[in-house]
């Protein structure tokens, strides 16, 4: 057994701010981060003059031609600063891909290390006008001229190959997909911040929707929207002091594909083999194993990741998940399921792009979660972005 | 509107060369031989940080391991549906390449199925690899 991770439950959730989730928000998305951000220092019991930290992640996740202005279609960790009138003692932005798991690191770090007291976690999303991934390219450079001349473009082709690769592989049933998408969407229906609130869907308005790569359709992408999450970090120690209970983050990790590859390819054991080794990093570093985890929550800003964080965590054995949750597997409403879209994930917020399944921890963890608190989970999960280059945070609640 | 282009740069100007003469080449590395698609800047095998990769005719021949089919295309001039295959080649184990398969959407698909290199001339003197069904084994 290795030497304990140092951070290892000294640093704590405190408090948190959401926006309403929606296809267009009534204000800029700066000025909607500015918001957020002061109901999450208030939430916390704090002042905003005691803020002397800023950690966000500002891509714009998105293949489209959308410009890229901060306070508008993103928000930086200084664009936020500044906004605020803060001149934080530590600001930075988080660069890499899995934004969720990188900007808990970095905001862990930074409170670990003392750079700063009292950490802001900032991600904003944004829905620009137009087709979110759509492209008017005429000429392809770079990277992808190896890919757009071909006709390989954007994200819904790209997860359609791998999701494909496991359906050949594994046979796996659109009625089997059609039980996560419909359990992302009846959670999110239950959450008053959530785009899709009051709306579930059913499996026959799933098996319904049009295909737009093979075996994807619609309700297999997550609906873009405006939308601004914030949460405060400061020390285990300080958070006694603080009205809520502190959510402890236990350990953290992230991934790296470890192939050359064409721009945005994902064959199936790519990612497999990187999740797998991510996940043991994870174990390592929060000093908990699989089972131990009472609240995972997967990534499912595209429905087939679902499938592809329970086999990577070890949840569910690789090439079955497909049968887990065609069983009532991941029914977070039936007693012994795994109950891994219970924050409704992106399927059924909007693309809060890793946001509610972190949110969904916290709110569970620390007792906050009203009529939707779940009894005896001490020990949570969030994961973004695909096992094979994204990430995952392991949270505990704290006393 | 017409189907993108691509910009041959430096490092690629060889691969389009070739394939407007509806050759399939992939990048092999001056230092260790080994393919890889795409070149980049240093060897993903060894490490070269002067790999001068080359490209190399390959029998364009392989297995499919994926496809799907586009039925909403995110970019200008493709007809839909179409389908895109995902393909390992036969002449260079590990590289995976993808493309049109000019069979169409209603040719039977399986994994394994074995594929063969085929162009598609998109403008004067750019063609852009795609594959289509071969005799399977």
């Amino acid at each position: 057994m290795s030497a304990s991770f140092p951070a290892r439950d000294r640093v704590a959730i405190v408090g948190y701010g959401q926006s309403q989730v929606a296809r267009h928000a009534p204000m800029p998305l700066g000025a909607l981060a500015v918001a957020t951000a002061l109901d999450a220092i208030a939430d916390a019991g704090l002042r905003v003059e005691q803020i002397d930290g800023v950690v966000a992640s500002s891509l714009f996740p998105t293949a489209g031609d959308h410009a890229v202005e901060d306070g508008v279609s993103t928000v930086s960790a200084n664009w936020l600063a500044e906004h605020l009138g803060l001149d934080p003692a530590y600001a930075a932005g988080f660069q890499g891909l899995g934004q969720i798991p990188g900007i808990v690191a970095m905001g862990v770090n930074a409170v670990m290390s003392g750079a700063a007291e009292h950490l802001l976690l900032l991600r904003a999303l944004h829905n620009p006008k137009g087709r979110y991934h759509a492209s008017a390219m005429t000429t392809a450079r770079g990277a992808q001229q190896w890919t757009a001349p071909q006709g390989y473009f954007g994200p819904v082709a790209m997860i359609g190959l791998t999701y494909n690769e496991y359906v050949q592989r594994y046979g796996a049933s659109r009625e089997a997909m059609a039980a996560v998408v419909v359990e992302a969407r009846k959670n999110g229906a239950r959450i008053p911040w959530s785009y899709w609130r009051d709306q579930p869907l059913t499996v026959e308005d799933y098996l319904a929707a049009p295909l737009l790569a093979d075996p994807i359709c619609r309700f297999d992408c997550d609906i873009p929207v405006d939308g601004v999450a914030v949460f405060v970090l400061t020390t285990a120690e300080r958070a006694r002091d603080l009205p809520h209970r502190p959510v402890l983050v236990s350990g953290y990790a992230s991934s790296q594909p470890t192939r050359r590859r064409l721009p945005m390819h994902w064959p199936l054991d790519d990612v497999m083999e990187a999740g797998t080794t991510l996940a043991g990093r994870l174990w390592q570093r929060s000093g908990v194993s699989p089972r131990q985890i009472e609240l995972p929550q997967v990534y499912d800003g595209f429905s087939p990741f679902v499938y592809l964080w329970l086999e990577s965590l070890g949840l569910c054995p690789v090439g079955e998940a497909h049968r887990l949750v065609l069983g009532g597997g991941i029914d977070s409403d039936a007693a012994g399921a795994l109950p891994v879209l219970s924050g409704g994930g992106a399927l059924g917020n909007g693309r809060m792009h890793g946001i509610p399944q972190l949110l969904e921890c916290y709110l569970q963890l620390s007792e906050r979660a009203g009529d939707r608190q779940r009894a005896g989970v001490h020990v949570g999960l969030a994961a973004h972005s695909s096992p094979h280059l994204g990430g995952a945070v392991v949270l505990r609640a704290g006393g | 509107m017409s189907r993108p282009v691509p910009e041959p740069d430096e490092r690629s100007a060889g691969y389009w060369e070739a394939a407007a003469s509806h050759v399939l080449t992939v990048a092999e590395c001056s230092r260790c031989n080994g393919r890889t698609m795409p070149p980049d800047a240093v060897c993903p095998r060894c490490r070269s940080v002067d790999p001068q990769f080359r490209f190399v005719p390959v029998s364009g021949e392989g297995t499919v391991r994926s496809w799907t089919v586009i039925r909403q295309s995110f970019l200008p001039g493709f007809d839909v549906p179409f389908v895109l295959v995902d393909v390992a080649l036969d002449d260079a184990a590990d590289v995976r390449l993808i493309g049109r398969l000019v069979d169409g959407a209603d040719a039977p698909l399986r994994q394994g199925d074995r594929v063969a290199v085929t162009f598609e001339d998109v403008a004067d003197g750019v063609a852009v690899p795609a594959f289509t069904l071969a005799a399977q084994r």
